[in-house]
């Protein structure tokens, strides 16, 4: 683990001096492709690894940060946040990285069978990462910033569109009616938290799992990946030791921020008291949040598009910043969980639906919209 | 509305999913619970017996009232007592759950309860694992190996949870759920005997919360002058609201009224008087700023109002006033359509409309009189 640590620091530090220079862009636009795709380097020495789900890779300014902690609250009413531990699972398979799952279901290797196979992106998905990307790039070029940092973002952006299909291998879309078959999930490791009576059982396996990850050399960068489902449910053992559950939340941040894992934690937020749930929001580098929607609700298949094709929602509470000290701002925090054609994961904006001239008081009443509870009717 | 939630019950489990959990809960406020418990263990009992239901036989917990009870119940609910000897299943945790029998002394002239051999004792409750155990080996008992499933219904979580820790009995619900033999489980349990984390425990493990609350809030001002008119209403009327988890990940939240009568609990669609209010949980929404490829397309196909179309026409460059425009291009058209003679069809075929309304018609023209006359030097 202290080798790992090292060659992080090397790698952090290589990057940081880099930053302030002009050549720092370079190497990624002269390398046409990384040796390890499922790792991407970010700004300020920051290390990207893909969530398995494209959207929220964006969301998140580039995927989840390696050595923070990510940590969904569930809704005790949906299960939206298996979607997600698919997606990030599946991904870690894709790319081979060593991933652990801690569940407990009494054998989660029946969860593992569930696990969405990837799906060759189509012309389709490419086309719309383009005209994405182009959009962005011609504003990038209007815009004309003085700010001397942006043209390092400018540069980056470049060189993904030139590097179009190494972008590609980062994040997959993942089908979900199709299942990733057995012999990949072989090495997958498993453990069950239902009947373990205290924590360490769990937090020895966690320090197991981080020695046995190959070191990371020179420039072949390798991630790993833990997935721990629904810590506090109240069938485990520990569920009502509040405090011992903390602690062991701190550990793992600890081990994990110098090291080239990331790890997921779901846990249900009704089960927790408020002073606890207050902890462990504040424990997270990266807090997300599922929520189920209402079934035949009018009011909102009025208020919003696509409502018949929502799963749920998802609300990004607060991004990682290990590396800096500019805050990720969000222009939107929460998104839709959807379907695409029955099979791909997306996240969209929630969108209004289009009002009606003669209507547009039905609004007024609704005081959770941020702009158009101002002017009910639109007149152009 | 409970119909349906019978209809699930007896309708069980698909194959490799956990089976359907419905949580009954109520409060001192309405006392109802056990009714309502009671109301769904005949249905299901008699659905039982019909052979309607998947669940091929019923095991009880009954930890509240003694088994006698509710055989009892049962017969009073029309349901055929040989049949309820056949397919029902009484775990006695009523009389003994702690053993205490076996501690003391046995005393000479005691008469041996007579045992009959659909209720078997249950003298460990504290021990969840053995309780786990007796309840699958009661089931497999009767319903055999194989496939054929069987429903459990569980008297009073409370009473169990007075014994054993929260996360046990959390434990244990759960493995009867995921149980491959489970066709459908359902528990009640009184949400004011405990702290807020056991009901919300509960209502994680269970796809189905249906809680008894009181129609009347009661308030203070109530309490203080012991209102009639509120115990009146309350007890013998309750509110019955539940809590659906569906397949979709969505939720269904539903209503309905209950009334207590000599026979039991009857429900009904819920009075205008008390509607139920649904909590809409909606975040910052925006509009839609991009266009969708359809919009694109009516979009490029709308023709714009410049006077100069670019398709080779004389440019005309209006000036205000109408007297110019003759044959042509009548700015104040709403249908952009009649701007240029040579329009093919290409115009309007899609959905896109300019209403277009130029300021400058407001204006007067200018007239031909010279200000500075009116001056009068």
């Amino acid at each position: 683990m202290a080798t790992a640590a090292d060659g992080r620091l090397q790698g952090a530090r290589s990057a940081s001096a880099s930053s302030f220079s002009r050549a720092r862009s370079s190497p990624s636009a002269v390398l046409p492709s990384p040796r390890n795709p499922g790792v991407k380097l970010g700004p300020n020495g920051a290390t990207f690894v893909s969530s398995g789900i494209p959207d929220l890779d964006r969301i998140l300014g580039g995927g989840f940060l390696l050595g923070s902690l990510v940590m969904v609250m569930e809704d005790a009413d949906a299960p939206h946040h298996l979607l997600l531990l698919r997606n990030f699972m599946s991904q870690g398979v894709v790319h081979r990285q060593p991933v652990l799952f801690a569940s407990p279901l009494r054998d989660p290797r029946a969860f593992l069978g569930t696990l969405p196979s990837p799906v060759s992106s189509s012309k389709e998905h490419r086309q719309r990462e383009t005209t994405v990307d182009h959009n962005q790039q011609d504003q990038e070029k209007g815009l004309r910033i003085a700010w001397q940092y942006k043209k390092y973002f400018g540069d980056q952006q470049s060189s993904q569109i030139h590097n179009r299909d190494v972008k590609q291998e980062f994040s997959n879309d993942f089908d979900l009616r199709k299942t990733l078959e057995r012999q990949h999930v072989q090495h997958i490791e498993i453990m069950s938290i239902q009947d373990i009576p205290h924590l360490t059982i769990l937090r020895d396996r966690c320090s197991n799992f981080l020695s046995g990850l190959p070191r990371s050399d020179g420039g072949n960068l390798s991630a790993g990946r833990i997935a721990i489902q629904s810590l506090c449910a109240p069938q485990c053992g520990y569920a009502e030791m509040d405090w011992d559950l903390v602690a062991f939340i701190r550990f793992l941040r600890s081990i994990i921020r110098s090291s080239n894992v990331v790890a997921v934690i779901t846990f249900p937020t009704s089960f927790l008291s408020p002073a606890f749930l207050k902890r462990w929001q504040h424990l997270a580098d990266t807090l997300l949040s599922v929520r189920a929607i209402p079934d035949e609700d009018k009011d909102m298949a009025k208020l919003l598009t696509g409502y018949q094709d929502m799963l749920g929602l998802l609300h990004v509470h607060k991004v990682a910043q290990n590396n800096s000290q500019v805050p990720t701002v969000l222009e939107a925090s929460t998104f839709s969980l959807k379907l695409q054609k029955r099979r791909y994961l997306v996240l969209e904006r929630l969108n209004q639906a289009p009002v009606e001239a003669s209507s547009g008081t039905s609004y007024s009443t609704s005081g959770t919209c941020s702009g158009p509870s101002k002017g009910s009717s639109l007149d152009f | 509305m409970a119909e349906s939630i019978s209809r699930s019950l007896r309708d069980g489990c698909l194959e490799g999913e956990h089976a359907p959990a419905l949580t009954i809960e109520d409060s001192l406020a309405s006392p109802f619970g056990s009714h309502v418990f009671d109301h769904f263990l005949a249905n299901l009992a008699s659905q039982i017996a019909d052979g309607t239901s998947q669940a091929r036989g019923l095991v009880l917990v009954a930890l509240n009232r003694s088994p006698s009870f509710y055989i009892d119940l049962l017969r009073r609910k029309g349901v055929d007592a040989s049949l309820v000897d056949k397919w029902v299943r009484i775990l006695d945790c009523y009389s003994d759950p702690l053993g205490w029998k076996n501690r003391i002394p046995p005393l000479t002239n005691v008469q041996k309860p007579s045992t009959r051999e659909h209720v078997s004792f249950f003298r460990d409750v504290r021990d969840i694992n053995k309780l786990l155990s007796s309840v699958l080996d009661l089931g497999k008992g009767f319903v055999g190996q194989g496939k054929t499933r069987f429903a459990v219904a569980v008297d009073l979580v409370s009473n169990l949870l007075r014994h054993t820790s929260l996360p046990s009995v959390a434990g244990l619900l759960n493995n009867l759920r995921s149980n491959d033999q489970i066709s459908c489980i359902f528990w009640l349990i009184h949400s004011d005997l405990h702290e807020p984390r056991v009901s919300a425990a509960l209502a994680y493990v269970s796809t189905v919360v249906a809680s008894v609350q009181p129609i009347m809030q009661l308030t203070d001002e109530h309490r203080s002058r012991r209102d009639f008119l509120w115990l009146q209403k309350n007890s013998c009327k309750a509110k019955f609201c539940v809590r659906l988890k569906r397949r979709n990940g969505r939720v269904k939240l539903l209503a309905e009224e209950l009334h207590m009568d000599q026979v039991g609990v009857k429900f009904a669609a819920v009075t205008s008087e008390n509607s139920f209010v649904n909590k809409s949980l909606l975040p910052k929404v925006q509009f839609n700023l991009q266009l969708s490829d359809q919009e694109r397309v009516d979009r490029a196909k709308v023709v714009l109002p410049y006077e100069h179309q670019g398709n080779g026409e004389a440019i005309e460059i209006y000036d205000g006033r109408r007297s110019l425009s003759d044959d042509q291009k009548d700015p104040h058209s709403v249908q952009p359509s009649t701007f240029s003679a040579t329009t093919d069809a290409q115009a309007n075929s899609g959905n896109g409309e300019i209403h277009y309304i130029r300021d400058s018609d407001d204006e007067q023209p200018d007239s031909d009189e010279d200000p500075d006359d009116d001056l009068d030097i």
